[in-house]
């Protein structure tokens, strides 16, 4: 029985839309997206979530009451604004939403508008996650961001007059030509800008992107990894100073305003995503639907269809759920709590790992106190190598063969 | 027919040549010439059955065929043809197929000319008393020299080129005249049928049906199916179960062989280290009075540990280890284990190349992933206490106390090379300790350098660094002469100050600093970062003269797992740990294979 089922009422849920669609394709971007012009693609696309999440209304209203919504993409606002009202009109009608659900819309500075977003504050949306990525024109140009600074402070300011009191801001760091100066003005610009929370990625290079096609021409202009990590900490340090507190490895906020979407990632709750490519944790599966735009649309909307919208389809074993548990909980700058662990799992957290964090613990990576066991920063800009030295195989699901 | 007529009727040749100068395409030309192969059964290089030897162009053991040769005239002939390796390493192989015939086909390349393996298998010929008819080869290249090629084989060598073949093997051009030559120049075997039984062990291959197959030319006597021999040198005794020849596609028993003729016996033997090269076969009834000349137990030049990647293959690499040797009685070794790369073998080989044949079939043939530790060669120690060892594993070097005397291998080397890289090459001779003995003018372009040179020198990457110093003209030929005392020091290397045996060398005293340093850095550049910095340091005794420092790892994390997408991380969790599960752990370190083959990679000269 999981932890939830064994409470007799509805359960918390996350709820994700993607929205597969931008302006303009950036160098360092390998998340599902395409360029598009034709309304009616997106037309067709907007019909086939609505559908599909039409298709998931006794299961979710039985068992969940929703409480937080994040419609990601690609670029939401990207999209003919009243596709995007329909949908969230729709979405309400079909899921209970909480009264105080966080609903989050992804928006690109260079393509939000004030009307715009006041209807999706008045439809219920009261969050904005807006990309910022730099404050220095040359390293947006340089990863191709069809915005410039000037763009993102005209955006931000819209947004407040709209009513947004939640927003968070994407950076980046680790991008070409970036330098610790740098980063760090772009820091102390952001939080005089003042948004509630701030995320911070780190730049990965991922096959299929600009970046790793041209790789070795923009290489000379990527900060090492010495930099970066000084990068890192500093940024740590000095977002601290400003009141942003780290809780995740790229999430900072002011007190109280963490992202509860995301958090859902990192606590293992349960969350379903609809669109292409989306991904679900739902009655103890991990599951994601096709990259492909046209399948998706056709397997959703198409009667008795023999399309397969489902990728990739995995149950999560009990000792997989462990796993799972300590990896997600060990991004969190809150770790993991001994003795919650152990209410969850009925194992001891340090008989089963307790022998090989002594390592971590002692280079100053890990931090084990008071039955809480967390990564420090520097731990957690290296917590690749720590995990994979941490989990056994089948903490990562090597011997589930599923079913 | 006689037995004096049927005598007249044989020709035994090898074909000798430097690498690449076009040896085994002129063997499958002449096989096709005289009809012994039907166009459509043709492939290239026919005599090479190895994979490895088709593809590399060379080949690695020596083979003969029977070619039953109509002349012109009308005559039949029967052809022995043996080809030979060409590379330095089988030198004593070489030598004991030339042993075989009365003649060979020096084959010379018309766009290079002679090279330092031409010369050193016409050598071998003179010395063996062998007709030598120089063929030259390639001749359809547009930047073919046959005129030039003549004049340095009578300048350099001292036979007559004049009138000799000019071919091209590969598009078969006066082949006939090869044919010709051959019957005309080599001169028929003598030997007497009724003399007591001497015959040639040339090579031998083991069959899995057969037993050892023993490849053999009868000097005198005749041998029979059913005769009871021996082995002069092992002493060991047999009962022949087939005699015959040698078809290019099988063996073909004839019941007897006489004196004169080229071909097999088997007889049950299981072993082919029974039957070495160079080993006389007589009747045990009416032996021979003395064995032929020249039988040399041949000796491995050089050593190395070869491991299995994967520690749990270990009975697997074993087993590939004794099928290649069944087949090869030069390759020996013996199991060793090393704290760095575990259970292994130490391996001894003829030389380089040798090693490397071995390495890449146990990879491709038996599908292993191995490491193999530097080359070493053996030094003689002779120890205070008057005690004389042979180290073959740098780890096993007495300590500097121990140590009376230490000597090393010194081979006679000889270069040829355009004159323009002669000061590059010697220098690079000179950076290698190499004692200058004369230099030779082939030509006014060509020159012949002598060095003695310390073999240990020459197995650290001497050849790619010649190569590389002239463009790829310079050709090495080189000979054991014997050992010399020397400054020997023990090298080993430290990592976060445990000692990993796997990467001890014995050096000069002289290099050991240079030594130390490159290999300290290379350490430094190949083994991954980790969470905890790695000095790096290199020793000789307890005095430490170089190191190095792996920085700690500061990066490794997924910064985003993009919409809750958290079997991605999953799987790139899963990857990170098998990588991890296949890395050596040289002492509280983790290194990869690849990474601890890059260090051992011998490029000195880049």
């Amino acid at each position: 029985m999981n932890y939830y089922e064994s409470l007799n009422r509805p359960r918390p849920l996350g709820i994700y839309v993607h929205i597969p669609f931008c302006r303009s394709k950036c160098a360092y971007c390998d998340f599902n997206s395409m360029v598009t012009d034709s309304p009616d693609i997106v037309t067709r696309y907007i019909d086939a979530v609505i559908a599909h999440m039409e298709s998931y209304r006794t299961a979710v209203r039985d068992e969940y009451v929703p409480d937080s919504v994040f419609i990601g993409g690609g670029t939401p606002t990207a999209i003919l604004p009243e596709e995007l009202f329909r949908l969230i009109r729709a979405m309400k009608k079909i899921f209970p939403l909480a009264e105080n659900t966080e609903f989050t819309v992804e928006a690109n500075p260079a393509t939000v508008s004030y009307s715009t977003l006041t209807r999706l504050r008045r439809l219920g949306v009261n969050r904005l996650s807006m990309g910022l990525q730099s404050a220095h024109d040359n390293e947006l140009k340089a990863l191709s961001r069809i915005h410039t600074r000037k763009d993102f402070a005209r955006s931000f300011r819209i947004a407040r007059d709209a009513g947004f009191d939640n927003i968070n801001v994407d950076l980046m760091f680790g991008i070409p030509e970036q330098t610790p100066d740098t980063l760090l003005h772009t820091l102390h610009y952001l939080t005089r800008v003042g948004p509630e929370h701030i995320s911070l990625y780190d730049l990965k290079i991922e096959p299929g992107t600009p970046f790793y096609e041209n790789y070795a021409e923009i290489a000379p202009t990527l900060p090492d990894e010495d930099a970066e990590a000084d990068m890192y900490l500093s940024a740590i340090a000095y977002l601290r100073d400003m009141g942003y507190l780290q809780y995740e490895i790229s999430n900072f906020s002011r007190p109280g305003r963490q992202c509860r979407h995301n958090l859902k990632y990192w606590n293992c709750d349960e969350y379903l995503g609809f669109g292409v490519s989306a991904h679900s944790y739902f009655h103890g599966s991990r599951f994601s639907f096709t990259r492909d735009i046209a399948k998706y649309v056709e397997g959703v909307t198409v009667m008795d269809s023999r399309v397969r919208i489902t990728d990739e389809l995995e149950e999560v074993g009990e000792r997989e759920r462990i796993g799972e548990y300590v990896m997600l909980r060990l991004r969190l700058t809150a770790g993991i709590d001994e003795n919650e662990f152990s209410r969850r799992f009925g194992y001891s957290f340090d008989e089963l790992y307790g022998e090989k964090c002594r390592r971590f613990v002692r280079g100053g990576f890990m931090i084990r106190r008071r039955g809480i066991t967390a990564l420090t920063p520097a731990g957690m800009f290296v917590s690749n190598t720590i995990l994979s030295d941490l989990l056994e195989f089948e903490d990562l699901g090597r011997f589930n063969f599923g079913g | 027919m006689s037995h004096s007529e049927k005598q007249a009727h044989i020709r035994n040749f090898s074909i000798i040549a430097h690498i690449d100068h076009g040896k085994s395409t002129l063997a499958d030309r002449i096989l096709e010439f005289s009809n012994t192969v039907a166009a459509r059964d043709m492939e290239d290089q026919l005599l090479d059955n190895m994979d490895l030897e088709r593809e590399r162009g060379i080949t690695i053991k020596a083979r003969a065929v029977r070619i039953d040769y109509t002349a012109p005239d009308g005559e039949q002939y029967a052809l022995n043809m043996i080809d030979t390796p060409g590379h330095v390493d089988f030198n004593y192989e070489v030598s004991r197929s030339l042993n075989a015939c009365e003649g060979a086909l020096l084959v010379v390349d018309a766009t290079q000319g002679i090279e330092a393996q031409t010369l050193a298998n016409a050598y071998l010929a003179v010395d063996a008393n062998l007709e030598i008819v120089p063929v030259i080869n390639k001749i359809d290249l547009p930047s073919a020299m046959p005129d030039k090629c003549k004049a340095e084989i009578e300048d350099v060598i001292g036979i007559p080129a004049e009138d000799c073949p000019v071919v091209s093997a590969k598009t078969g051009l006066n082949i006939a005249d090869v044919m010709d030559a051959i019957v005309r120049d080599i001169p028929a075997p003598t030997g007497d049928p009724d003399a007591p039984l001497s015959c040639l062990i040339f090579d031998s291959v083991y069959n899995s049906y057969l037993g050892v197959v023993v490849y053999i030319r009868v000097m005198n006597g005749t041998l029979r199916a059913g005769d009871r021999i021996r082995l002069m040198h092992t002493g060991a005794e047999f009962d022949v179960v087939e005699v015959g020849v040698m078809d290019p596609f099988g063996l073909r028993p004839t019941g007897e062989l006489m004196a004169g003729e080229v071909g097999y016996l088997t007889a049950s033997i299981k072993n082919v280290s029974d039957t070495r090269v160079g080993d006389t076969v007589t009747h045990a009834d009416r032996p021979a009075p003395e064995p032929l000349p020249g039988f040399k137990k041949v000796q491995s030049m050089v050593y190395a540990g070869i491991y299995p990647a994967d520690g749990a293959r270990y009975n697997e690499t074993k087993d590939a280890l004794e099928k290649l040797q069944l087949n090869d009685a030069a390759f020996s070794f013996e199991p060793e284990t090393s704290v760095a790369l575990g259970f292994g073998f130490r391996c001894g080989f003829l030389g380089l190349l040798h090693m490397e044949i071995i390495e890449e079939r146990l990879e491709r043939e038996f599908n292993l992933d191995l490491i193999t530790t530097a080359p070493s060669v053996i030094y003689e120690i002779t120890k205070r206490n008057g005690e004389v060892v042979r180290i073959d594993n740098p780890s096993n070097y007495p300590t500097p106390d121990e140590i009376e005397t230490a000597a090393e291998p010194i081979v006679a080397a000889s270069v040829i090379t355009p004159t323009e890289y002669v000061g590059g090459i010697m220098d690079l001779c000179q950076d290698r300790r190499g004692v200058f003995i004369d230099m030779k003018y082939i030509d006014t372009e060509r020159v012949e350098l002598h060095y003695k040179l310390p073999l240990n020198e020459i197995i650290y990457d001497f050849f790619d660094a010649l190569k590389s110093r002239s463009r790829g003209y310079a050709s090495l030929d080189y000979e054991l002469e014997g050992y010399e005392p020397s400054n020997l020091v023990k090298l080993d290397f430290l990592l976060n100050g445990e000692m990993v045996d796997a990467l001890t060398f014995i050096v000069h005293a002289d290099k050991a600093y240079a030594r130390a340093r490159k290999i300290a850095e290379k350490l430094k550049d190949n083994i991954p970062r980790q969470l905890f910095e790695v000095p790096i340091q290199a020793a000789v005794g307890s005095k430490i003269i170089a190191r190095e420092t792996v920085k700690a790892l500061r990066k490794d994390v997924l910064a985003k797992c993009y919409g809750g997408d958290i079997t991605r991380k999953k799987k790139l969790l899963e990857k990170q740990k098998e990588g991890k599960k296949k890395m050596r752990q040289l002492g509280s370190v983790q290194v990869s294979p690849e990474a601890f083959m890059a260090v051992l990679k011998l490029d000195d000269d880049q």
